[in-house]
C-alpha cells in the first residue's frame, strides 16, 4: 500500500515543506451572475434554523408565483458562518443582491458601501406605512436608507413558573435588580435536587449591561463609536454578577458550554434568565416545561432602560443589477400577509402591522404571550440606537471575558482592564 | 494529504533506484537522435502531466501565499483597500494577550498530542508487525481512525463523550475519581483536544509498520543469540534502525500539530475557544481575527508567524537528528 523504501534526509526535508505550507492558503469565495433568459435572477441569503428555510422556500415560491420574471437563488446558513461567508462574497464582489441584517452589522457593511440606498424604494416598491412607528426608521444613517426591519423585539425576565412556585416566590409587577437576584436565589436552592440553578450569567450579555445603564441614564457606546462607561460602573455591574454567583444563584459556565448550541433554560438547567423576549419561544421548543415573562428588574420602576430592537433587517447590495426586483422582494418578505401568516414568529414578531394582524392567529401561546408584554410596556420602549462599526467584536470580548469571570479564572479590575482595551481597539480600528 | 508527503518521500532521489530517462544514455555510447527524441516526448509527457498540478500550485498555493504575505503588512478588512502599515501587525502580536494565550495552548497541545501519538503508534504498529490471520483486520481498525478523525461528526461525538454524564464522566464516577465532563471545565479542555488528536494514530503507525519490515531479522537473530532480551532488542536494534522513520513521522505530526483546527474549532462550537480560550489554538485565532474581527492583515501576520515558527522547529529538530537519527544510506554526509 505505501511506497516507502527507504526515508532519506532531504526526502524528510521535502515532505516536511509540503506540510508547512498548508497553513498559507487562503479560501476563495465563488461569484454567479443573473439571468440570461430575460428572467431577473436574485441571490438571497439568510441566517436562521432549518425550520426557517422550509418556510423560506414556501415563501419563496409564492413571490416567484406573484412575479414570474424573477427567480430566486436561496441560501441560508447558521449565525456565525453566515458572517463568516458573507464577509468573503461581499470582500469579492459577489454580496447577494437581497441579505438579512443584524443591527450590529449594519454601519459596518453600510460604511463601506456594500449596501444599496433604498431611499428611492420607498413608496415605490417598498411601503413602510405599514411599519410599527418605532421601528419605521431603523436603518436609516445619514438620511440614506440602508435597511427594512422584518421584526422587533426587547429585553425581557423570562422565567419557569412551576420552578418559582415550588420556591414559593411570586413574581410581583416591578421589582429591583437585588429583588430578582434573591428571588433568584431562593428558587435556585428550592430546583437543586433537579440540578437546576436559579438564573443564567446576563452579566456577560453587552445588551444587558447597556440596558442596566440606561436605567441609570448612561450609555456603554455613544454614537460616534467611542466607549463612554466608566470602569467605576462596568466594575460595578460585573461585582452585581459577582453578588448573584455568591449567592449560588446563577448556573456555572460549564455547564452551559456543555449543552451549547441549546440554551441553558432549554436544557434545564435554570429556572430564569434574562435575555431577548422572544427567546421564549425558542426555549419553549427545546424543553418540555412552559415559560412566562416577568417584567424586566429596574431600580428605578420608571425607567426600564429598554429599547425597541429591530430583530433582523432586509437589505440590498449596492451592486445589485436589478435594484427594483430586490426592493420588490423585501416588501414582500415584509408586508406580505401570507408570508407574515407562514412565518408566525419564527423571524420575531413582525415589525409591519399588516403581517402582525395576519400572524396574530397563528401565533403560539408563548408568542403571544411575548406580544401582550411588548404592549404592556409599549410606551417605555425607545428607539434603538444605531451600533456603531466595530461593536460586533466589543459584544464577542464582552461575552468572552464574562465567561472568564464565571470560571474563576480572572478578577473583575483585570477583566475591567481587559475589556476596555480590547474594546476600543474593535472600535478604533473600524 | 498523508499520502501525498509519504510518496514525496519515498520518490526524492536514490542513486541505487534511478532508472527510467536514464535508462538510454545508460545503454548506448552518448546520447543517439533516437534517444534524444524519445527523451523529448517523455519530457513533453512530464511536462503534461506535470500540469495540472503546477497550475494549481501557481493559482491556489502560491499566488494566495504571497498575496497573504503582502496583506501581512497591510491593515486589510475585507472591504476598504488595503492600507501598508509595514511590521505593525507583527508588532501588536506581542501585546494581544489572546494571540500570546494562542500561542501557549498550542505549545501544550503541541508538547502534549505529538509524543503520546507517537508512542502509540509505534507501539500498536509492533503488535501488529508479526503476522498473524487478523493483521488484516487490526491493521484496518487501527487505521480507521485517521480516515474518519478529521471529520466534524467525529469532533461532535467526541464533544458529547466527554460532557457531563457521559462515557467519561460515568467511568470516572465508577472509579471514584473527581467528576465532571471536561468539555466545560477549562483545565482539562485541552486534554479532550488531545486525545482525540492521539486516537488518530493510524497514519504514523502504517509508516512505523512499513519500517519495521525494513529492519533485518539477522540482526534480532544474532542478538538473540548473544542472549539479547526484548528490551534490549527494542533499544539497540529497533529504534536506531526504524530512528529515520521515528524522525519522519515526529516531523510530520509535529508540524500538524501546530496546524490542529477543526477539531478545536467544533469541539468548542458554538464559542470557538471556548471554554475561557482554553482551547483556543493558533489557527483558531486567526481564524476568528480573520473571519469574525474582519483583520486580515492581522490574521495573514500571524499565518506567516506560523509558518516561521514551524520552520524553526523543524530546523531545530534537523540539527538534533544529527545525534539520533541514523540514516542506513549515511545521509547526505
Amino acid at each position: 500500500m505505501f511506497m516507502l523504501r527507504r526515508v532519506t534526509r532531504r526526502g524528510v526535508a521535502a515532505a516536511a515543506v509540503v506540510a508547512m505550507t498548508a497553513t498559507l492558503v487562503a479560501a476563495c469565495g465563488d461569484d454567479s451572475g443573473s439571468g440570461s433568459d430575460g428572467k431577473i435572477t436574485l441571490r438571497y441569503s439568510w441566517w436562521g434554523p432549518a425550520e426557517r428555510a422550509e418556510i423560506m422556500n414556501k415563501a419563496i415560491a409564492r413571490f416567484e408565483q406573484q412575479n414570474p420574471n424573477i427567480k430566486i437563488t436561496p441560501n441560508f446558513s447558521d449565525y456565525a458562518p453566515y458572517w463568516q461567508k458573507l464577509a468573503t462574497e461581499t470582500a469579492g464582489g459577489g454580496a447577494p443582491d437581497v441579505m438579512q441584517m443584524d443591527y450590529t452589522y449594519l454601519s459596518e457593511y453600510a460604511n463601506r458601501g456594500v449596501l444599496l440606498d433604498l431611499a428611492s424604494q420607498v413608496d415605490k416598491n417598498i411601503q413602510i406605512k405599514e411599519l410599527l412607528p418605532g421601528l419605521q426608521d431603523v436603518g436609516v444613517i445619514d438620511g440614506k436608507r440602508y435597511g427594512i426591519t422584518v421584526s422587533g423585539n426587547t429585553f425581557a425576565l423570562i422565567y419557569d413558573p412551576a420552578a418559582f412556585e415550588k420556591a414559593g416566590v411570586t413574581v410581583p409587577d416591578a421589582w429591583t435588580w437585588k429583588e430578582y437576584q434573591d428571588a433568584a436565589a431562593k428558587v435556585g436552592k428550592a430546583v437543586k435536587d433537579d440540578k437546576m440553578w436559579g438564573a443564567t450569567d446576563y452579566t456577560q450579555i453587552t445588551g444587558i449591561l447597556e440596558t442596566w445603564l440606561r436605567q441609570q441614564n448612561k450609555e456603554l457606546i455613544s454614537a460616534d463609536g467611542k466607549l463612554v462607561v466608566s470602569k467605576e460602573d462596568l466594575k460595578a455591574f460585573w461585582e452585581h454578577g459577582q453578588r448573584m454567583r455568591d449567592l449560588g444563584a446563577i448556573v456555572p459556565q460549564s455547564k452551559v458550554a456543555q449543552v451549547a448550541p441549546k440554551s441553558a433554560p432549554g436544557a434545564d438547567l435554570v429556572a430564569s434568565a434574562v435575555g431577548i423576549d422572544t427567546y421564549l419561544t425558542r426555549y419553549a421548543g427545546e424543553t418540555k416545561r412552559t415559560f412566562a415573562i416577568a417584567p424586566m428588574p429596574s431600580d428605578d420602576p420608571n425607567n426600564l432602560g429598554l429599547i425597541f430592537r429591530p430583530g433582523m433587517l432586509l437589505c440590498a447590495s449596492s451592486k445589485t443589477k436589478n435594484p427594483d426586483a430586490a426592493a420588490k422582494l423585501i416588501n414582500f418578505m415584509i408586508n406580505d400577509a401570507e408570508v407574515g401568516k407562514m412565518f408566525g414568529g419564527n423571524r420575531g414578531l413582525p415589525a409591519s402591522t399588516i403581517q402582525r394582524e395576519a400572524a396574530l392567529p397563528v401565533l403560539s401561546p408563548q408568542d403571544q404571550a411575548v406580544l401582550e408584554y411588548e404592549n404592556g410596556i409599549s410606551d417605555q420602549l425607545k428607539p434603538a440606537p444605531l451600533p456603531p462599526a466595530g461593536v460586533g467584536p466589543v459584544d464577542a470580548a464582552f461575552l468572552r471575558i464574562g465567561e472568564e469571570l464565571n470560571y474563576g479564572k480572572t478578577t473583575i479590575d483585570k477583566a475591567v482592564d481587559q475589556f476596555f482595551t480590547e474594546a476600543e481597539q474593535a472600535l478604533s480600528a473600524s | 494529504m498523508l499520502d501525498q508527503t509519504v510518496t514525496s518521500g519515498a520518490a526524492a532521489p536514490e542513486p541505487e533506484t534511478g532508472t527510467g530517462s536514464r535508462g538510454p544514455r545508460a545503454r548506448g555510447a552518448g546520447p543517439s537522435r533516437r534517444g534524444r527524441q524519445v527523451r523529448r516526448r517523455e519530457g513533453l509527457a512530464g511536462g503534461l502531466f506535470l500540469g495540472p498540478w503546477l497550475l494549481g500550485l501557481l493559482l491556489l498555493t502560491l499566488g494566495p501565499m504571497l498575496a497573504s504575505l503582502y496583506l501581512s503588512f497591510t491593515d486589510y478588512n475585507l472591504f476598504t483597500a488595503p492600507e501598508w502599515v509595514g511590521l505593525d501587525n507583527y508588532r501588536r502580536m506581542f501585546d494581544d494577550e489572546r494571540y500570546l494565550t494562542s500561542v501557549r495552548v498550542t505549545m501544550g497541545f503541541v508538547v502534549l498530542a505529538t509524543p503520546l501519538k507517537l508512542a502509540l503508534a509505534l507501539g500498536v504498529a509492533m503488535l501488529l508487525a508479526r503476522p498473524r490471520r487478523t493483521q488484516g483486520f487490526y491493521r484496518s481498525a487501527f487505521y480507521a481512525p485517521s480516515l474518519i478523525g478529521a471529520s466534524v461528526s467525529i469532533a461532535i461525538t467526541w464533544r458529547a463523550l466527554f460532557s457531563d454524564d457521559a462515557l467519561l464522566d460515568r467511568a470516572l464516577q465508577w472509579l471514584g475519581l473527581p467528576a465532571g465532563g471536561w468539555v466545560g471545565d477549562p483545565s482539562r479542555a485541552l486534554i479532550v483536544l488531545v486525545l482525540l488528536s492521539v486516537w488518530q494514530f493510524g497514519a504514523p503507525m502504517v509508516i512505523f509498520m512499513a519500517g519495521l519490515q525494513q529492519v533485518p531479522q539477522e540482526l534480532y537473530e544474532a542478538a538473540e543469540v548473544d542472549g539479547a532480551g526484548w528490551w534490549r532488542k527494542f533499544a539497540h536494534i529497533t529504534l536506531p534502525m526504524l530512528s529515520p522513520v521515528i524522525f519522519f513521522n515526529l516531523l510530520l505530526e509535529t508540524i500538524h500539530a501546530f496546524q490542529v483546527f477543526t477539531s478545536a474549532f467544533v469541539v468548542s462550537s458554538p464559542n470557538p475557544g471556548s471554554p475561557a480560550d482554553a482551547t483556543l489554538v493558533y489557527t483558531l485565532y486567526l481564524y476568528l481575527r480573520g473571519f469574525a474581527d474582519f483583520r486580515m492583515g492581522y490574521a495573514s501576520a500571524m499565518a506567516w508567524t506560523l509558518l516561521v515558527a514551524i520552520a524553526l522547529v523543524t530546523l531545530l529538530l534537523f540539527r538534533t537528528s544529527r545525534f539520533w537519527v541514523h540514516y542506513a544510506d549515511g545521509g547526505d554526509r
